[in-house]
This record gives C-alpha cells, structure tokens and sequence, in this order.
C-alpha cells in the first residue's frame, strides 16, 4: 500500500490544524459513565522498579568526577551581629577547595526582606554563615571547625506574643509585625453574634510542625563551561531555574536543573533555600562539581516549617443550629524572614466553609528570633481547620445536633467572598454521604467504655483554597516510528505519582497502551514550563494540557488513518494501539503501522493549560472521620479507625491517589499528637532539630485509614474533571480526632500536639473538678 | 567527628590498660557514635571491645544467670531463658529502641549510655552535666526531664534494662586496674556529683565484663509509657517484681539512676493490690518527696498510675 | 602500614559486599554508610539523620539488619554486609520488592530501601511472620510519606504468598 502522507503543520503549535475532528476546547466528553481504558485504573508507579531496587538517582547519589562535598557554618546565637569572620584556617586544611563567607561580598540577596546572602545581621539560631566544599564530607566537617567568627549576641524573642510586646527587641527595623493586619469582614459580623442565641469562644493555638521530608535539602551543582548545571531536590525544577538565573544574573539558557526523582518536600521545596546556591558558588570557585546536602540539623533549622498559630475563635448561631457569625482572630509565627511561595492562608476557611452572612477575619505574622516558616501541605488550612472544626463540634455539642447534621444544615454551595458558585456545588455534600456510608456515622455506637479506655468519635469538614490548578503549563508528545509516544513535561514527581498519573492520561487521550507511553519531566532544558509542586497544583495544571496535547496527536493520527484506510477520520478511532472503527470493529492497522507508513516523517503535538473559568471558583473539599481510644489512666490516645473522603473531582489513578490519602492522614497524626518543635524561649534554642525528638508517627501509630472515593468528575475545573488531592486529607485530620477525644472523654483541647503531658494533666483536672 | 585511631582489644586487660582519658571504649556503638557526631565527646583513640575476650550470651550460672557484656538486646530479646525466668527482662529489651539498634546495642553500653536531655545532645548548650556551671533544664523545657532531685542535673537515665536489672537485684562484674571485682547495681549507678559528672561509679579503665542475675523472677513485667506506641524513650517506666521475699518496684525515667520506692515494696508485703484507696494512699507516699519541674509534673500521674498497673497485672 | 600503632588516616579493609569481596581505603571515623555511598558507589541505603533515628540507611551486618549510619566502616572488615542493591538478581526482583510496587508501599521512595531491607531481614528468619512481628520489624523505620500501611500489606501479602519452601537462601 502506498499513500500520500499528510502534510503535518509542524509549525502552528498547538497542533490547531483544521481537521475534521473537535479541537482541545471542547473537550468535555470524560463526564461520569465516560468508558475509560487507562485513565482512573490503579496503574502501579512507573518508577516502581527503580525505587525499590535502590538504583532511582536522587539529588544525594549524583556523582560526577571530582566532585567535592559541601557543608554549612550556621550561627548558634538566636539574634547576632557578626564581628568578623575568619576563614584562613580552614582554607588552608588539606582537601578544602574552596569557602565562601561574608567575606567574598556577593551581590545578591535572599528572603522577602532582601538581607543580603551572608549577612552581618543574623536572626535565628541555623542562620547561615559560611560554607566550605572538600574532599569528603568529613573534611568539609573539620573545615567548619576550624572557621572562627567573631559574633555579638544581641537581645532576641523566640515567642510570638513575647514579640509583639512594647519592649521586645526589634528583629527587623518596626514593630515585628510582617505586615499590616489583613481584614476582611462582609456583613455585620458584631450584629451576627448580637442575634445568635448561642456563641461559642475560644483561644486555639497550634504549634511549629517541621516537613520532616526524609531527603533534605541539597544539591549538586556543576559547571560547564558558562553553563551551570543543578541537580536539586525540589518541587519545582523551573521556580529553582528562574530564581538561580535570577540570583547569579544568568541568562536562562545557561542554567539547568535537573530532578528525576525526589525524597519528600510537603512546602519546603517549593523556593530556592540557600545551599543550592552555596553550591553553584562553591562549585564555580572551587572550579568543581559541588555536592552540598543538608544535615537533619541544618534541614530542621533553616529550610521552613508549618507557623505556629494563635487563633481567637466566635461562632455565633440560632437554636437551629444555623452559623449567624464568624469571627477569627489570628496571630501567625513567621520566623526570622519572610519567604515566597503558598501563603498560609489562616482566614481561608472561615470565609468559606460554612454558608454565614457575617464573618469577620483578621490576621498578622510575626517576626521572631526563630527560623523563616514557608507553606507546609496545606498551610494555613490545617491549623485554621484545627479551630474551626474544634469550635464547630463544641457547638453541635451545646445545640445537641448531630455533628455532620450541623455542617448539612450550615452548607453552601456558592463561594462567598467572590459571589460566584463553587465549580462543584455538591462536591461536600458528596464527601458527607461518601463519609457516612463508609464510616457508619449516622450509625454510629455512643461512646462507650471499658475498664480505663473510653472510645468515642470525631469528624471534621474543609474546603482547599488551591488545587484548581492554573496556567502556564505546555506539554509536548512525540510519537516515534515505531508508534510509543515520549510525553515531554516540564514537571516534576515529588512522589505523589505524577509521572505516572500523566502518562495515564497521554495514553487514554492518544489511545495507547500504558507500555507505549514515556513521560518526561524533571529537566528544564527539556520540558516546557510547569508550575511548582504547590497547592495540589500539578495534576490539575498538567493533566488538561496533557490531555490537549494527546487529543491533538489523536486527531493527527486518525487523519492519516484515514487517508491510508481511504475512509473519514470521523469514523476511525484508536483503541490500545490499533485504528478501530467507531463501531469497535478492527481495521487491521495499528498506529505503528500509521507510523511506519509515515517515516522518515513523524507526528509531534502541543498543548498548553488554558485559563480558569471566571464564572465559578473551583474548589477541592473534604471531611474526614476518626474512632480513637483514649486510656484515662495513663493518658494514652489509640487512634483506632479513620475514613476520609476527599472531593479532588475525577480519581485519575485509585492507587496513587490512595497513598495519597493515607500518607496525609499519617501526617495529620502526627501534627495532632506527637510533632512540635521544641524552643527554649530563654536560651532562644531549638531543642530538637533532629528526628529523635521531632517525633513523627511510626507505622505502629496508625489506624486502618480508608480512602473512601468520591470520584466527583469536576469538568467545570478542566478537561479531565481532575482536581488536587495533595494536600486534602492532612487537613481534616486533627480536628476529627480531637473532636473523637472530646467525644470520648469530655476534654475539649485547644492547643496541639496533644501528647501524654496534655492528656494527663487535662485527666487530673477533670478528675479534680470531678471530685 | 573529628578523626580518631581505632584499634580492637585482645583481651578485656589489655582493653583497660590501652584506656587512658583520650579513648573512648566502644562496643555496639549506638551511644557513643552519637554523642561523637554531635562534638560532645571528641576521643582520639577508640578500643573495640567486640573483639575482646569479654563474656558474650546468656548462660545459667549457680541459679543465676550471667550476661556477658557484649549480649545485644536482641539477644536479651530472643532468649527463651529470659523469657521464662525474667520476663521483666526481656519486656524491656523488646521495648527499647529499634530492632535495628537492638541488634548492635549491647547490654554494658545500654547501662552506661549518656542522656538523652535536649540540652545535653545540644553542642551548643555548655550545661552542668558536661562540666559548665548550670541546668537549662531546670528552668527551661523539662517536659522530658526528672521529677526526684538527686544531682544539680536534671535529665533522666533512659535505659530500659537498668530499672529492670535494677529491680532484679543484678550484680556487675567489671575489669578495673586492680583485676575483676564485682558490685551490686545499686553501687553501680550513682548520681553525678561535682567531681564526677556522670551517672555510674566505674573508674574510667573500668571494663565491665558481665551482669549477673541472683535469683529468677519469673513474676514480673515492665511497662513503658512513651509519647508514640514504639520507638521513643520512656517518659516513665516500671519494673515490678513479685516473689516469695516480697515486691519490687522501681521506675525509670524519674531521676539520674533508677529509683527504687522501697517502703512502697515494703507497704505493699500488707497492703491489698485490689484495694485502690489503700496504694493510692502507699503512693502518695512514695512520691511525698517528688519534685516536679515546670512542665512535668504529669510524670507523677504517671508513675503512680503505671505502678498500679504493674501491680494489678502481678496480682492477677 | 608500616608501622602498628592504630592511625586516623586511611587504612585498607576488605569486607564482602553483597556477595562481592571489596576492599576500601578508609578513615577510621568513616562510617559504613558513608562507605557504601561513597567508597563502594551503592547509593541505594539512603542518609537521613545520621544518629540511628530513621531506618533509611538499614542494611544487613552478618544477615542482621542495622543502622549504617551507626557503623563504622572499618569494624566491618571481614564481615558480610548486604545492601538494597545485592537483593534482586538482575531485574528478577525479589518477592518484598514485587509486592511495594503491587501494593503502592511508598511514594518519594526514600526510606523504601530501608523498609526492603529491614523487611527481607525477617521473612529469613521467619517466612511466615504474624502482623506483630511485620509491624515490629519496621518499627525503625520512619516513613514521612506514611506509606505505612500499604508497606504492612505489602508484606503480608509477601508472607500469605510464601510456600515455606520458597524461603530464599543467599
Ligand atoms: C535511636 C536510638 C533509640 C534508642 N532507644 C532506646 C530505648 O528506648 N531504650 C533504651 O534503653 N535505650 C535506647 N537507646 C540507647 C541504646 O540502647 C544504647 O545506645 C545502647 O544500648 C548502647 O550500647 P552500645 O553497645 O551501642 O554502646 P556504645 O555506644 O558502644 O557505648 C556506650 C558507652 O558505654 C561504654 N561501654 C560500652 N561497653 C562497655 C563495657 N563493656 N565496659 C565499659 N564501658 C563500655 C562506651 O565507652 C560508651 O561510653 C537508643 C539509642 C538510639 C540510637
Ligand atoms: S539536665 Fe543535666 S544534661 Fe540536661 S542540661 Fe541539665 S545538667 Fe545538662
Ligand atoms: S540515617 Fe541511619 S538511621 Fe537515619
Ligand atoms: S516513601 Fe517517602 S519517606 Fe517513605
């Protein structure tokens, strides 16, 4: 058989060529009961082999020939002026190749406030002072050692409230405050709580919670030429790209950062931190590759963390149970500085969880002598849910209404603050039912008791500002000669699935087999640009353009088809690899075949994530429900059970997406009983940057967790009904389990983590009080 | 850490005359490795006891049973003797730490292990304990430290075994400059004072060679109460004995050494574990003389109610 | 060395590797994980904390699992250390690796090694282990992506698979 080949306008990117077929617009067909082949299966991970074998690269086993082994001096003063420095010494050591210090006067700053990169003014205790690159990681230790600074401590304030004093020392010029208080009010927030018939009050604090991901941060940075070129643990391979060039005064295409895989990053990958940089500099003195890795110290110190909270609570509502105001009053502990990235937005869910025409909202960071917080999953949300969703079942306790029913009878459908309704109106409504079938609430056993263990049970609800996604993402699919397709993104996986999750949707969008599709990401020479892996951002911004691009290499695909098959393209479609007719019936000709017939040509597509509708606010949500046992003797909490339903629209993949569900849950554990960084507020020092203190949850700390799915197609979000999930099930999960002790126990904690000198002291109370 | 020599001991002898303030003895490594990472200790020669000719394994001996020096905690774990004659023994073996670190970490380095005070594991915190003048602690963030005043430290020793062995009356056989002695557990550990800040009396070449335990107790348990349900220190412990010659009981996670409520063991000989007025009155006794710090005054409640337990499940 | 007084610098010491005898150049502080990833190039056991608090860098000592971080190379000479690396023949995985993937055991796959290895170190002594023993076996280590349960599965469905004669003998 010999056809004409099809003329391919390589040139017009987005694959726009008139065909006969529909274009990436209108693309609205996944609706439910759409017959999927790929997209929604429980695919296992595509890098499954690599990670447990031990051979996946990450940003620590990069080694290149001569490659040299960072270290950092950090500053063991919460609040210093530094004298002088002193690098002699440790220049001098055999196998050191190259320091940098306030000495090599860099002309580039860090940081919201512009401090410069090594500064004389430092703020907190792992504020960054010099760093060294040697021969091994051991020499680079001594060469620290043997640095000499010359520092003049000055008076410091670890405490947030202790800050906000008259005569706390001031960390920046001013009155420690960040910025100006941000307001919102709509309605009469005072007139609200003046008809309630019922208020409820109180103070919620919540404490200073570290990523804790298990690979810190680092990276190994090599020059080229002019060119530099970073292997870097991060979320987002293009922000790392575009602050380094912006740092070092590169133009873009001499800088590329590269990550193929990464070891958790949960926020605080999402900006470029100091070392990487110390790395490229290291690296361009030393005239050697770098490899500079943060210590647990290092990483617990100075690479963010969750800020802790104050929080001042008013719900007002009618004896019907109706919110008639909310108020929430919120001091933030930003740390030394101010970093970019997510904001933690506190006031988010009060706005917008509940249906209430008067809420007022306020809230402020604060500057202390402690190291800079940046967005941590979910930030804001999960300690703002912690309060809301606390004062909620204080208040379905007074009015003696069902929980659940007293978020049914407070539920909106409508975003509030923009006047628009939710992209999804019923998507908690959803998540209520999912939950209660799932959970057995409305059936739910009273809490019970039994010798000195008392069970009873908690749920809680919350929206997700982000996880929308949002434009630029550009994604471009090469087909090979032999018909398997290379999916180039410009994204990276932070573990959350994503390459797998994408290359689900190119193989359903094109019609291939899972087997036939490479997805490319993690390099910024190659991919196009993609967003940081924030905000439950990634497969939302990424799955349409993949989607896009897949259906504009489809389309190529079956116009030449047809031309082979001399028939309509409208009657042709592909089917795991192979041209079948509308119908179904086989047409004895695969897309290799087509490829084949095509060679030495071959087809290429494009497609980009377009905008957000602005007629509706696309909104993920969630509620979550937990059964715990608390031992009223020695204060020991079990949590026993937990079923989260998580409304992030169409499951792309069930099992990803249930690891997702489990390991936010775990990470909600943790942030409710046992992880809190320790200061000496006198001494201004962290007392356990480490992971013996910093106790995350063990695998013995963990209830059976179910994901019970929702799976609500959102196709007024995008194109593929997908939202984020990310960070959805950490959010509900210390308020359900608190509301789960109160149930059991009558103790209604305002402050976490709640750990056994919490629980026991609230026991002696209560049992005073009792007596 | 700052580079070091490191050479295998032939004998336990030869260990202890090689020894001078410069060396650090090293066995299972778990403790010492740490405290060198964080520049708390910077020896320049270490000594291998693992190669030495110490004592390795349990074995019965005269009634008793001997436990070499080198015997991990897994061994402790895992032996079927244990189990049988000194299950309080073996519950705190199998509840401290990590598999992993008990399969390296020996039962003499177990006893002499360092605290693990925040403050103390700080490098840059010069406290008391490590030869400077004051406690952080005492007026800082004590959630974690001592509710009994026995030094001017106030960390807690954070062996599982020690509570344990003190409980079961356990003597240490040691190789010092003057040959082998032996001396009861309660000689063993000692408060820190000012001339010696640490929490045992060994001399500083001492090798301890053994542990040896008199009589079976085959009536007994250990309970640990920890912030998470596995790896993590104790916040408060029991080792609770119960035998022809009466009740012992002692808790660790209290003070420097394991604490030992002697007229409580002596209340209960008359007193009805059933009868819950009665011991909560014994224990209010036991800790009339307990001095909570700021923050941790609930170990108390702690105790006294992990104690109860420990007595209910002996009275079963 | 010419001399025999016990030096800071590098020694020479051979230990056997996954199977394989392998001499290294080290300093005494060095220690075994350190070795691994650096002098041995098997980048596979992870750095975490460094202070025996995580598990990631689990490998087996003489068959028992420890923490590598607290090792110190130069104890090991003569003795047998077996890494993430030496666990599949070729790409003929082993049954716990086959089982993360199926059952989804981990996401960034940074303690996943540890949690491999800490898991092999008990399906050789007890093939047919009872969910106590599975769940004590990685109590040490730590999970950030809380991957925890699936890792539980993974292995019991590791162990409900296992015939006892397909015990693995290496
Ligand atoms: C992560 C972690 C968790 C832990 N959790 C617990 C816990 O829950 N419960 C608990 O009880 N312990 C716990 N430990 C402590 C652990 O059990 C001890 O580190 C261990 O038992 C020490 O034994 P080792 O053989 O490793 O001692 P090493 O570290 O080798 O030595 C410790 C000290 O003892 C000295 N020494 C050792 N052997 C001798 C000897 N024969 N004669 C004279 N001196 C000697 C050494 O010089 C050194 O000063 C934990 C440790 C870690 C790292
Ligand atoms: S309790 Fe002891 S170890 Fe801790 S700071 Fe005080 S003196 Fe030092
Ligand atoms: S790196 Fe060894 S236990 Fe964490
Ligand atoms: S999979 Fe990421 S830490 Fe376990």
């Amino acid at each position: 058989m010999t056809i004409k080949t099809p003329e391919i306008e390589s040139s017009k990117n987005d694959g726009d060529i008139e065909l006969s077929l529909p274009l990436q617009q209108d693309l609205t067909d996944w609706q439910t009961g759409h017959e999927f082949t790929v997209v929604g299966k429980p695919h296992s991970r595509l890098e499954g082999a690599e990670k447990v074998t031990g051979r996946a690269q990450y940003s620590a086993d990069v080694r290149l020939s001569g490659q040299l082994y960072g270290a950092v001096l950090r500053c063991p003063h919460p609040h210093a002026k530094l004298i002088s420095i002193d690098t002699s010494e440790a220049e001098a050591l055999p196998g050191v190749h190259a320091v940098i210090s306030q000495n090599d006067q860099f002309d580039i700053d860090w940081y919201s406030e512009e401090a410069p990169l090594f500064s004389d003014q430092l703020r907190f205790v792992g504020d960054e002072v010099a760093a060294v690159a040697a021969v091994s990681t051991e020499v680079a230790a001594d060469a620290l050692r043997l640095i000499k600074v010359n520092y003049e401590p000055l008076p410091f304030v670890t405490d947030m409230d202790q800050a906000l004093a008259d005569d706390a020392p001031a960390i920046h010029d001013g009155d420690n405050r960040v910025e100006e208080d941000s307001e919102y009010e709509r309605g009469d927030c005072a007139a609200g709580l003046q008809q309630a018939d019922i208020t409820v009050e109180n103070e919620y604090r919540t404490q200073t919670a570290l990523h804790t991901a298990l690979e810190a941060h680092g990276a190994t940075a090599h020059w080229s030429g002019d060119e530099l070129i970073v292997y870097e643990s991060t979320q987002g391979v293009h922000a790392i790209h575009g602050l380094l060039c912006e740092k070092l005064g590169l133009p873009m295409n001499k800088v590329r950062v590269i990550e193929q895989h990464m070891g958790g990053g949960f926020g605080a990958k999402q900006t470029l931190w100091k070392p990487t940089l110390f790395a490229a500099l290291l690296s361009r003195k030393a005239g050697r590759p770098v490899q500079l890795l943060l210590d647990r110290e290092g990483e617990n110190l100075a690479t963010g963390n969750r800020n802790s909270t104050l929080q001042q609570v008013k719900l007002g509502a009618s004896n019907d149970g109706k919110l008639t105001a909310i108020k929430m009053t919120c001091r933030i502990n930003a740390g030394a500085y101010a970093t970019a990235g997510e904001a933690s937005n506190v006031a988010g869910i009060f706005q917008h969880l509940y249906h209430c025409e008067n809420v007022k909202t306020s809230q402020v960071r604060v500057y202390t002598n402690t190291g800079p917080a940046v967005a941590f999953r979910a930030p804001g949300y999960v300690e703002a849910c912690f309060a809301l969703e606390s004062a909620m079942d204080e208040l379905a306790h007074k009015l003696e209404i069902d929980p659940l029913e007293l978020r049914r009878i407070n539920y909106t459908g409508r975003d509030q603050t923009g006047d628009k309704p939710w992209s999804s109106p019923d998507g908690l409504k959803t998540c209520y039912e999912r939950l209660d079938e799932e959970f057995g609430w409305s059936q739910r056993k009273a809490p019970s008791s039994e010798g000195s263990i008392r069970r009873g049970y908690g749920l809680a609800a919350h929206e997700w500002m982000a996880g929308m996604g949002n434009p630029p993402a550009a994604v471009f699919i090469k087909l090979n000669t032999d018909g398997s397709a290379d999916v180039v993104t410009g994204t990276q996986d932070i573990g959350t699935g994503t390459r797998t999750v994408l290359a689900q949707v190119a193989a359903e969008a094109i019609g291939l087999p899972m087997e036939s599709v490479r997805l490319l990401l993690g390099d910024t020479a190659i991919g196009g640009v993609a967003p940081v892996s924030q905000g439950s951002f990634t497969v939302p911004t990424l799955a349409p353009a993949v989607r896009g691009a897949g259906e504009n290499l489809r389309r190529q695909i079956l116009e030449a088809a047809a031309l082979l098959l001399e028939t309509d393209a409208t009657t042709l479609e592909i089917k795991d690899g192979e041209i079948v007719s509308t119908e179904g019936k086989h047409k004895s000709l695969t897309v290799a075949d087509v490829c084949d017939e095509l060679a030495p040509q071959s087809l290429q597509a494009h497609g980009s994530r377009r905008a957000n509708p602005t007629d509706t606010t696309i909104r993920p949500f969630g509620a979550l429900a937990a059964e715990v046992a608390v031992d009223t003797q020695t204060g020991e909490i079990t949590v026993i059970r937990i079923v989260n339903a998580p409304d992030c629209g169409r499951i792309l993949n069930s099992k990803t997406a249930n690891s997702q569900v489990i390991g936010g849950v775990t990470q909600g554990i943790g942030f409710a009983l046992t992880e809190e960084r320790m200061v000496d507020h006198n001494i201004g020092l962290v007392l356990n940057a480490d992971l013996e203190e910093y106790k995350i949850p063990t695998v013995a700390d963990i209830p059976t967790i179910t994901h019970a799915e929702v799976n609500l197609p959102d196709l007024n979000a995008n194109n593929t009904g997908a939202k984020g999930l990310g960070e959805l099930p950490l959010i509900p999960a210390a308020p359900a389990i608190l509301n789960a002790i109160f149930d059991a126990t009558g103790l209604r904690f305002t402050q976490l983590p709640i750990n056994r000198a919490r629980v026991l002291a609230a026991l002696q109370a209560q049992q005073e009080t009792a007596e | 850490m700052k580079a070091f020599s490191y050479s295998p001991a032939p004998t336990a002898a030869e260990a202890s005359n090689e020894k001078d303030s410069r060396a650090e003895f090293f066995a299972g490594g778990t403790d010492l490795l740490t405290r060198m990472k964080l520049n708390i200790v910077s020896p320049d020669a270490l000594i291998d006891l693992k190669s030495a000719d110490l004592p390795n394994g349990v074995s019965e001996q005269n009634g008793g049973l001997t436990i070499g020096a080198l015997t991990t905690l897994r061994d402790i774990e895992q032996s079927e003797l244990i189990a049988e004659k000194f299950p309080v023994l073996a519950q705190a073996a199998a509840l401290a730490a990590t598999p992993q670190i008990r399969n390296r970490a020996t039962v003499a380095g177990n006893l002499l292990q360092r605290p693990r005070c925040w403050y103390y594991r700080n490098r840059h915190v010069d406290c008391w304990l490590k030869g400077g003048s004051d406690c952080p602690a005492a007026t800082g963030q004590n959630q974690q430290h001592a509710i009994f005043d026995q030094s001017p430290c106030k960390a807690v020793h954070t062996s599982d075994l020690a509570p344990a062995l003190v409980a079961l009356n356990a003597r240490v056989k040691v190789r010092g400059a003057d040959g082998e002695r032996e001396l009861s557990i309660e000689d063993f550990f000692a408060p820190p004072t000012e001339d010696r800040r640490r929490e045992t009396t060994l001399a500083d070449d001492d090798v301890v060679l053994s542990i040896e335990l008199p009589s079976d107790a085959s009536h007994s348990v250990y309970l640990k109460a920890m912030d998470r349900k596995v790896w993590a220190f104790a916040l408060v412990s029991v080792a609770a004995i119960k035998s022809a010659e009466g009740w012992a009981v002692v808790l660790g996670g209290v003070a420097n050494n394991p604490v030992r409520l002697g007229p409580l063991e002596k209340a209960l000989e008359n007193t009805d574990a059933s009868d819950h007025n009665a011991l909560d009155k014994q224990h209010d006794k036991a800790f009339a003389d307990a001095e909570p710090l700021e923050h941790n005054g609930y170990k108390v409640t702690l105790a006294k109610r992990l104690i109860r337990r420990a007595i209910e499940q002996l009275s079963d | 060395m010419s001399d025999n007084s016990p030096t800071s610098g590098k020694q020479l010491v051979t230990m056997t590797v996954n199977g394989e005898q392998t001499e290294v150049a080290i300093e005494p502080r060095r220690v075994l994980l350190d070795v691994l990833r650096h002098d041995v190039g098997l980048t596979g056991s992870k750095k975490v904390c460094e202070m025996g608090d995580c598990g990631a860098c689990t490998v087996h000592l003489d068959g028992a699992p420890v923490y590598s971080c607290l090792v110190l190379g130069i104890e090991c000479a003569g003795k047998k250390v077996d890494t993430i690396e030496g666990l599949a023949k070729g790409n003929q995985l082993d049954p716990i690796q086959q089982a993360f993937i199926d059952h989804d055991a981990f996401q960034c796959g940074f303690c996943t090694s540890g949690q491999i290895m800490s898991l092999k170190a008990l399906f050789e002594d007890s093939p047919k282990p009872s969910d106590e023993q599975i769940v004590t076996a990685v109590s040490g280590n730590l999970c950030r992506c809380g991957a925890y349960q699936n890792i539980v599965k993974a292995a019991q469905a590791v162990r409900d698979e296992a015939k006892p004669e397909t015990r693995n003998d290496d």
